[in-house]
């Protein structure tokens, strides 16, 4: 086909495009929803509770993700700082994924259990009380600001449609586990029965009498990579 | 007078300006910018023969290089381990004491811990271990220890973690004192490190401390902590209950705050480090935990 044939001819040449971007878009994109081990099988992966959802929430709502990612690379001064390199499994939950772009916090990816329900506490009325170099901002309203939950039934439908796997009986109890896991007396038999003994349980903000937003946020980042267990997982070459 | 015979034109003229005529010229691609055009298809064609790339039904093709992140990554982890290896089967074979008299292997160690302590303690325990008392976290860089400052009892509380132990005493937040009592345990413990308080209230609180409330039980007779002090000629359990008779105060010492480390208790909390422990979200190598043990030892306190 002659170059003057192409050019001379607006619909000819976005169509020929088109037909070339999307060569590229088909190659990179489409295999990786038919490949095995895209997504790795690992043991121990479970939905997120209804306060860690909530907490999820307010993660994206203060815009968290712009400062700290949630993805440790597989490089060495990564694994060495963070722990192991996070695996696609890790987030298959996650509707949209809070991988993020850009570090001016640390990454996040395993953060829960790294430090004491008190020091988040303290961290999130005023960072700079507890690391005096530190420039994230205070975030003082979430210790305040009662928790609003009356939608999270709602919220766990929808997950549940988009693939995450949701029982009828978890979202049913979605309230009575949200309760449940925001206070460190309050039965908790039937949230462990359904997400599994390994969950945190605690009352996350040291308010007793009231769940707010600082319980929801520090569940989810205290449940934050600890799900994976490495030492039982083979590491996996690709 | 044109004479642009000797290169094409698209033969398409726009305008004849007294014999220049505005045409455009047809010039074939440069030599070396096809030629290197088509070196990158044939680089191309070696990238994948050479690497990973297309992907199939079922995988995808692996390259005869075998190149694969996670295995560069894992080379990566092994040559480090390698370099590291001299020493960390020294670190690993000797016990905390004969390390800290190795000079070298003990310089190796603190520069480990250092940057084990910079990403895991400080954000508690601050830079260098000055502490933070907005949270109760205390300093690590004085001798004033609440479980103890030699190497076996760091280990320890690194590796399983420790939890504070101060009931709360008011009424109100589940103790069994009145509000009265509470303040006159505050001028108590005030006055033990010579804080000006209220003299006749300060006697009722020692009555207290010594009697209902019995303070004196973990903190000792003379109120000198779990660590100095004795109970009836015997020591306090070691549950870290503080000096209160020293000027260092874990959560501060404005009255205020005393009042209400009495009146609602303090649970500090420092997680479990070990692999292994429940709690711990981290899973730290015994290794890493002697290096970080070590360090907090050389911090100034180490006893």
């Amino acid at each position: 086909m002659q170059h003057t044939t192409i050019e001379k001819s607006i619909p000819l040449m976005a169509i020929l495009t088109l037909i070339l971007v999307s060569i590229g878009g088909i190659v990179e994109i489409v295999p990786l929803f038919f490949i095995k081990g895209t997504i790795e099988k690992v043991e121990g992966m479970r939905p997120y509770t209804p306060l860690e959802l909530k907490g999820r929430d307010i993660y994206i709502r203060e815009g968290c993700y712009n400062c700290h990612s949630q993805m440790i690379r597989p490089f060495r001064d990564e694994s060495e700082r963070y722990g192991h390199y996070s695996l696609a499994a890790e987030s298959m939950y996650d509707h949209p994924f809070q991988w993020g772009s850009k570090r001016t916090g640390p990454d996040l990816a395993r953060i829960g259990g790294k430090y004491s329900n008190e020091w988040h506490k303290a961290h999130m009325l005023k960072p700079k009380n507890v690391v005096p170099e530190s420039v994230m901002p205070a975030y003082p309203w979430l210790l305040e600001n009662t928790l609003k939950a009356d939608d999270i039934e709602k919220r766990m439908q929808v997950l549940a449609k988009v693939g995450v796997p949701y029982t009828e009986e978890q979202i049913k109890n979605a309230k009575t586990d949200l309760t449940a896991q925001a206070s460190a007396n309050a039965d908790g038999s039937g949230l462990t029965q359904r997400y599994g003994a390994k969950v945190p349980k605690a009352d996350f903000d040291g308010q007793p009498d009231r769940i707010t937003e600082l319980d929801a946020l520090v569940a989810y980042l205290q449940m934050l990579g600890t799900l994976v267990d490495f030492s039982s997982q083979q590491a996996t070459t690709r | 007078m044109a004479d642009n015979n000797t290169v094409g034109t698209t033969g398409h003229q726009w305008d004849d300006d007294e014999g220049f005529p505005l045409q455009e010229y047809n010039n074939p691609l440069p030599k070396w910018w096809l030629y290197s055009f088509w070196a990158t298809i044939l680089w191309a064609v070696v990238y994948w023969v050479l690497y990973p790339t297309w992907p199939l039904a079922d995988g995808f093709t692996k390259g005869i290089l075998g190149w694969s992140m996670h295995g560069e990554y894992q080379q990566e982890m092994d040559a480090a381990k390698a370099k590291q290896k001299v020493f960390n089967d020294q670190l690993a074979k000797l016990s905390l004491q004969e390390i800290r008299k190795d000079n070298q292997l003990w310089q190796y160690a603190i520069s480990g811990g250092k940057a084990l302590f910079g990403d895991n303690c400080a954000p508690c325990h601050g830079s260098g271990g000055v502490g933070v008392k907005a949270g109760g976290f205390p300093t690590l860089a004085d001798d004033d220890w609440l479980f103890g400052g030699d190497l076996d009892t760091i280990h320890e509380t690194v590796a399983n973690g420790r939890t504070g132990q101060m009931p709360a005493h008011l009424q109100a937040a589940g103790g069994s004192f009145s509000d009265a009592q509470v303040n006159d345990l505050t001028a108590y413990v005030l006055s033990l490190s010579g804080i000006n308080a209220d003299k006749t209230a300060a006697a009722r609180g020692d009555a207290l401390f010594h009697g209902d409330a019995a303070c004196n039980a973990c903190h000792g007779d003379k109120g000198k902590g779990s660590l100095k002090d004795t109970v009836n000629g015997q020591p306090p359990p070691p549950v870290g209950a503080p000096n209160l008779t020293d000027k260092i105060w874990l959560y501060g010492g404005d009255p205020g705050i005393v009042r209400d480390s009495i009146a609602k208790g303090r649970t500090g909390f420092m997680p479990a480090w070990a692999k292994g422990s429940k709690e711990s979200g981290r899973n730290l190598d015994p290794l890493a935990i002697k290096q970080l043990t070590l360090y907090v030892h050389s911090l100034g306190g180490g006893q």
